[in-house]
C-alpha cells in the first residue's frame, strides 16, 4: 500500500474521533507526515525496534520507513518475514556463523549459505543497494548473481565469509557500475590469482571504499593505479601485501584525500626513492584517521609516517613486527590516538610507551605474535597492563593475549579505567592461576564485574572455579556478550550466570563442565538471548531434547560427531527463532 | 623421534589432520584394529616418551591417536574405551593438556568419569580422529598447542614467527577453505589445515592437497611416502576413487601430464610449480601444499610464471 492510501486511512481515523475529544484519547497525535521524516532519521536498529513497538500507527510509519534491515542471526528469520514487513528495504546485514567458526570450531558445510537469501532479496528488493555479510558462506554463483540482479546495487561488505574466489570478485567488478565499496576483511579464502581488478570498467569512477588487504592475490597494479585515479571519492584504501612502497607512494599521490589507508607491504623491492620523498608524500594525506598494514615495515620506513600521525585516530599495527623501541617511536608521534592495535612482542616496554604517549587511549588490542609459542620468552605481561591503564584513564576497550597475569593487577587495572565495556584478557595457557599466588583468578574478573558497572563484553580465561560465575551472575549488570573456554568447576557456574545477567544476548562456551542441569536451568532466558554455543561440555542428547521440547521457539541444534556416543550432546548451538527449524541443515545437524 | 616416524608409518595416512572419506576410512580401521592389540603397549609407552619430550607431533595424525586411544585403559576422564572424546588418545593420559582439572590447589572436582560427559578440556576437538564431517576437528594444531581453536586468534591475526617476515602472502594467513573456482556446492568435507605444521615440524609433514572443481579439500602426510608414485597413487584413491574406469586419472597418468589433471605444488617461495621435476627429497622439503589443477590451467600457470619472474627482473 502506498503513502497516500495510508495517509488517506489515517486521516479517515482522525476524522471519525469525537473533535471535543482531548488529545490524550487519540492512538497516535502525529500525522504520517510527521511522524515518518522523524523517524526516517533514527539509524540505531535497536531503537527502531523500541519505535515500533509504541503502538500500531508507529509501528507501520516505521516499518515503511525503514531502510537498513539488521539481521543478527540469520536464521532467527526467514526472508519472507522480513520482506513481508519491511517494504523499502536498501541495506541489509546478515550475520550467520557462530562466532566461534572463526577458530574452526565449526564444520565449514555448516550452513549460513547467502544463495537463498539472494533469491528471495532479488525478488522483494530489486533496488537493494547494500549488502553486508559477516561469518557467511558466499560463492562464486552468489556473488555473481548479486552482481547481476541488482542494478542499484552499491556497497558490498564480506567480513570472515568464505566459499567464494577471485571468480566472483571478478563478477562484481565486473557488473556493478555503480559501486561505491567493496569490503573484504579476515576471509579464509584461498586465492590463487585471477586478477579481479582489473574486471573494473573504465568507466567506474564512484568507488569510495576498496578493501582489498586480506586477499592474497596479486593484481594489477596498472589497473589498480588508474582506479585510484579515477575516483576522485575514494576515502578508503587497504591494499594487500604485494604492494609495495614505491606502488603506494604512487597511489597516494594520486589519493591525498584517503581517511583510510592500509598499507601493502613497507618496503621497497629496490631503494628507488628516498625516504624524504616518502614522508613528504604522507604529509600530503591530511585527512588520515587510519592507518593499517605496514607489513614488513622497519626503522628505516618507520619515520615515512610520521607526518601522518598526527591526526590518526586508528594505528593498526598488528601486522608490523615492531620491536618495543620502534613503538615507542612511532607512539611519540600519535598524541591523539585512541585505538591501538600490536602484537605482543613489542613487549612490556612496548605498553610502557603506551602508557606514556597515548594519554586519549581508549582501546588497546594486543595480539600474539606468535600464539603457539611454547617457549613462551616473549610477550606480555601483567605489568604491560598495567602501565596502559596508569597513562591512558580513557580506556574502555582492551583485548589482551598474555601468557602470566595476577588477580591483583587486573584489579589495579579496573581501578584506573573503570569505564570498562570490553574485556576480553586471554591468558594463553589453559587453566593457569595466578602466577604469583598460585590461586584462581577468581577475583580478577570479580574485580572486573564489581569495578566497572558499563561493562558489555567479557572473556574470561585462566583457572576459574564456580565463583567467578557468581561474581558474574551478581555483579555484571550490562553484560551482554560473555565467552567462556576451559572454566568452571561444576553446573553452578553456568546456572550462576543464567540466573544473573539480565541483558545478556550472547554466551558461548566450550570445554567447561556444565551439564544438562545448568543448560536447563536458563530456560526462560534463552529466549530473550540471541543464541549459547556450548561445545565439549558435559550435555546430553536428552538434556537437549527436554530444553527443546518445553521451548518451541528456539532452535536447539546438536553437531553430531561420530566418535562422541550417541548420548552425548558435543557441541550445542541454541538460539531463538521465528523461522522454526533449519530446512538446510547439512546431515550433522540434528535439530532436535 | 623414531618411534613416532615408526608410528606414522605404519598407519598409510593420507590425511593427517582431515576426515577420511569412508572407503579410506575402512581400510585404515582394520589396519589400526589390527595392530592395536600386540602394539599398543609398546607404541603407548614409546610414543608417551616422545610426547612428552617433544610437542605434540603425532597429535595430528589423527588415525594414530585411534589406534592407541582403543589400546589403553583410559581412567582419567572416563573408562570407556569406545569414547572417543572421553579422552583423544592413549598418550593423553600421560601428556595432555594440564586444565583445571590438574591443579590440586583448586576447588575443582573431577565430575566426569562416564563415557558420556565429555572430559573435553583434555584434546576435545582433535577427538574427531577420523570423523569426517566435523572436519574442524581434526584439525592438526600446531606444534605444542593441543587443542583446536586455542588460543582464540581468528584468521587475520595469526602472525608467522619474526624470522619468517618474508613478502609471501601466503604464509602469513591459516587459510580455513579451500575453495579454488569451485562450482560444485556439495556438503562435503571440510578441511582445514595448520600452515605452520607443513613447515615447522618435519616429523610429521602433512599438506593440503585441493582438486580443482571439488570443494572437498584434503591431506597428505608427505612423510608417509617414499616417492612421486606413491603420492600419486594415494591422491588417486582420495580424489579419483569414484572414477575407477575413467583411462584419464589413472595414477601414473597424473604425473606425467597426459591426463585431464595435472598435479601442480606451491613451494616455499610461493611459486606453483609442476610435480615431478626435483628429486623426491627436494620436493618434500620445499612443498607446501598441492593443487591438482585441469590441464588447460596448467598452461596458464606455466605462463604466469614467467611473467611473474620477468616481473622480478625489473
Amino acid at each position: 500500500m502506498d503513502l497516500d492510501q495510508k495517509r488517506s486511512r489515517s486521516v479517515d481515523r482522525v476524522d471519525s474521533v469525537d473533535p471535543d475529544s482531548s488529545e490524550s484519547t487519540r492512538t497516535c497525535p502525529f500525522p504520517d507526515e510527521v511522524l515518518e521524516p522523524v523517524l526516517s532519521l533514527i539509524d540505531s536498529h535497536k531503537d527502531r525496534s523500541s519505535v515500533s513497538l509504541v503502538c500500531k500507527d508507529w509501528y507501520h510509519a516505521e516499518r515503511w520507513s525503514r531502510r537498513h534491515v539488521f539481521i543478527g542471526n540469520c536464521y532467527s528469520v526467514s526472508l519472507e518475514i522480513v520482506a513481508g514487513r519491511f517494504p523499502k528495504i536498501r541495506s541489509v546485514t546478515l550475520k550467520g556463523k557462530p562466532r566461534f567458526s572463526d577458530f574452526n570450531l565449526v564444520p565449514e558445510d555448516w550452513g549460513a549459505d547467502v544463495h537463498p537469501w539472494l533469491s528471495v532479496l532479488a525478488e522483494a528488493y530489486p533496488f537493494l543497494e547494500e549488502l553486508r555479510l559477516k561469518r557467511m558462506a558466499v560463492s562464486d554463483e552468489s556473488l555473481e548473481f548479486l552482481a547481476t540482479n541488482f542494478t542499484e546495487f552499491k556497497a558490498l561488505s564480506l567480513l570472515s565469509c568464505d566459499g567464494f574466489s577471485m571468480e566472483g570478485l571478478k563478477a562484481i567488478a565486473t557488473h556493478c557500475r555503480n559501486l561505491t565499496e567493496l569490503d573484504i576483511q579476515e576471509n579464509g579464502i584461498d586465492d590463487l590469482g585471477g586478477d579481479w581488478l582489473s574486471c573494473f570498467p573504465e568507466t567506474l569512477t564512484t568507488l569510495q571504499v576498496l578493501n582489498f588487504a586480506s586477499l592474497n592475490s596479486e593484481v594489477s597494479f596498472n589497473a589498480l593505479e588508474k582506479l585510484v585515479t579515477r575516483c576522485k571519492s575514494l576515502r578508503v584504501l587497504k591494499v594487500n601485501r604485494n604492494i609495495n612502497l614505491d606502488q603506494l607512494q604512487k597511489l597516494l599521490l594520486w589519493a591525498p584525500q584517503l581517511t583510510e589507508l592500509g598499507t601493502g607491504s613497507f618496503t621497497q623491492d629496490l631503494v628507488t626513492r628516498p625516504v624524504a620523498d616518502l614522508e613528504t608524500t604522507f604529509g600530503n594525506c591530511k585527512n588520515l584517521l587510519t592507518i593499517s598494514g605496514l607489513w614488513d615495515i622497519n626503522s628505516v620506513y618507520l619515520p615515512i609516517i610520521y607526518p601522518a600521525c598526527v591526526g590518526l585516530s586508528f594505528l593498526n599495527l598488528s601486522c608490523a613486527a615492531l620491536r618495543s623501541f620502534e613503538l615507542a617511536m612511532v607512539l611519540m608521534h600519535c598524541k591523539s590516538v585512541r585505538r591501538l592495535w600490536v602484537l605482543d612482542n613489542v613487549g612490556d616496554a612496548g605498553l610502557e610507551a603506551v602508557g606514556s604517549w597515548c594519554p586519549l587511549l581508549e582501546e588497546l588490542r594486543v595480539f600474539p605474535a606468535d600464539p603457539f609459542d611454547q617457549e613462551e620468552v616473549a610477550g606480555v605481561t601483567e605489568s604491560g597492563l598495567i602501565s596502559v591503564s596508569q597513562g591512558c584513564p580513557k580506556l574502555h576497550y582492551i583485548l589482551y593475549f598474555c601468557h602470566q597475569m595476577t588477580n591483583a593487577a587486573v584489579a589495579t587495572v579496573v581501578q584506573n579505567c573503570p569505564g570498562f565495556t570490553h574485556f576480553r584478557l586471554c591468558i594463553m595457557n589453559l587453566g593457569q592461576p595466578d602466577y604469583l599466588t598460585n590461586e584462581p583468578m577468581d577475583e580478577a574478573f570479580g574485580a572486573v564485574v564489581r569495578t566497572c558497572p558499563n561493562l558489555q563484553r567479557l572473556a574470561v580465561s585462566g583457572l576459574l572455579t564456580d565463583l567467578t560465575f557468581e561474581y558474574i551472575g551478581k555483579y555484571a549488570k550490562n553484560l551482554e556478550i560473555l565467552s567462556v573456554a576451559f572454566a568452571g568447576s561444576s553446573d553452578l557456574g553456568l546456572k550462576y550466570v543464567l540466573g544473573g545477567c539480565p541483558r545478556l544476548r550472547k554466551l558461548e562456551i566450550r570445554d567447561c563442565p556444565f551439564g544438562n542441569a545448568a543448560l536447563l536451568s536458563g530456560l526462560t532466558k534463552y529466549e530473550s538471548m540471541r543464541s549459547l554455543w556450548m561445545s565439549a561440555c558435559n550435555l546430553t542428547m536428552n538434556g537437549c531434547r527436554v530444553l527443546a521440547k518445553e521451548m518451541p521457539r528456539l532452535n536447539v541444534e546438536v553437531m553430531k560427531d561420530e566418535d562422541s556416543e550417541d548420548s552425548q550432546a558435543h557441541k550445542v548451538y541454541i538460539y531463538r527463532t521465528v523461522a522454526g527449524p533449519r530446512r538446510d541443515a547439512p546431515p550433522f545437524v540434528l535439530t532436535l | 623421534m623414531d618411534v613416532t616416524l615408526g608410528l606414522l608409518d605404519q598407519l598409510p595416512s593420507s590425511d593427517g589432520g582431515g576426515g577420511v572419506p569412508s572407503g579410506g576410512s575402512t581400510t585404515m580401521r582394520s589396519i589400526l584394529t589390527g595392530s592395536k592389540s600386540k602394539e599398543d603397549n609398546n607404541k603407548n609407552t614409546m610414543v608417551v616418551s616422545t610426547e612428552v619430550t617433544s610437542s605434540y607431533p603425532a597429535v595430528v595424525d589423527d588415525e594414530s591417536l585411534d589406534g592407541l586411544e582403543l589400546g589403553l585403559g583410559l581412567s582419567i576422564g572416563g573408562g570407556g574405551l569406545k569414547s572417543k572424546t572421553a579422552v583423544t588418545g592413549g598418550w593423553s593420559q600421560y601428556a595432555r593438556i594440564l586444565t583445571a582439572k590438574d591443579f590440586p590447589t583448586t576447588l575443582v572436582s573431577e565430575p566426569n568419569n562416564s563415557c558420556s560427559s565429555s572430559s573435553s578440556v583434555n584434546i576435545p576437538n582433535s577427538s574427531a580422529s577420523g570423523t569426517k564431517r566435523t572436519a574442524t576437528d581434526s584439525v592438526s594444531p600446531p606444534n605444542g598447542t593441543s587443542v583446536v581453536g586455542w588460543p582464540p586468534v581468528s584468521k587475520a591475526h595469526r602472525m608467522p614467527n619474526l624470522a619468517n617476515q618474508m613478502k609471501s602472502p601466503t604464509e602469513n594467513f591459516i587459510s580455513k577453505s579451500e575453495q579454488n573456482k569451485s562450482k560444485n556446492r556439495t556438503v562435503g568435507i571440510k578441511d582445514y589445515s595448520d600452515e605452520r605444521n607443513g613447515t615447522a615440524n618435519k616429523k610429521y609433514r602433512s599438506v593440503k592437497v585441493n582438486m580443482d572443481g571439488t570443494l572437498i579439500g584434503r591431506k597428505v602426510d608427505l612423510n608417509a611416502h617414499t616417492s612421486y608414485e606413491m603420492l600419486a597413487q594415494t591422491l588417486h584413491e582420495m580424489f579419483f576413487s569414484k572414477w575407477p574406469s575413467k583411462e584419464a586419472v589413472k595414477p601414473s597418468r597424473l604425473l606425467d601430464g597426459t591426463s585431464e589433471f595435472v598435479l601442480t605444488y606451491e613451494d616455499k617461495d610461493g611459486d606453483w610449480m609442476l610435480v615431478g621435476d626435483v628429486p623426491w627429497e627436494m620436493f618434500i622439503s620445499s612443498v607446501k601444499r598441492l593443487r591438482i589443477m585441469k590441464n588447460s590451467e596448467s598452461n596458464e600457470l606455466a605462463s604466469r610464471c614467467e611473467e611473474n619472474s620477468e616481473r622480478y627482473r625489473d
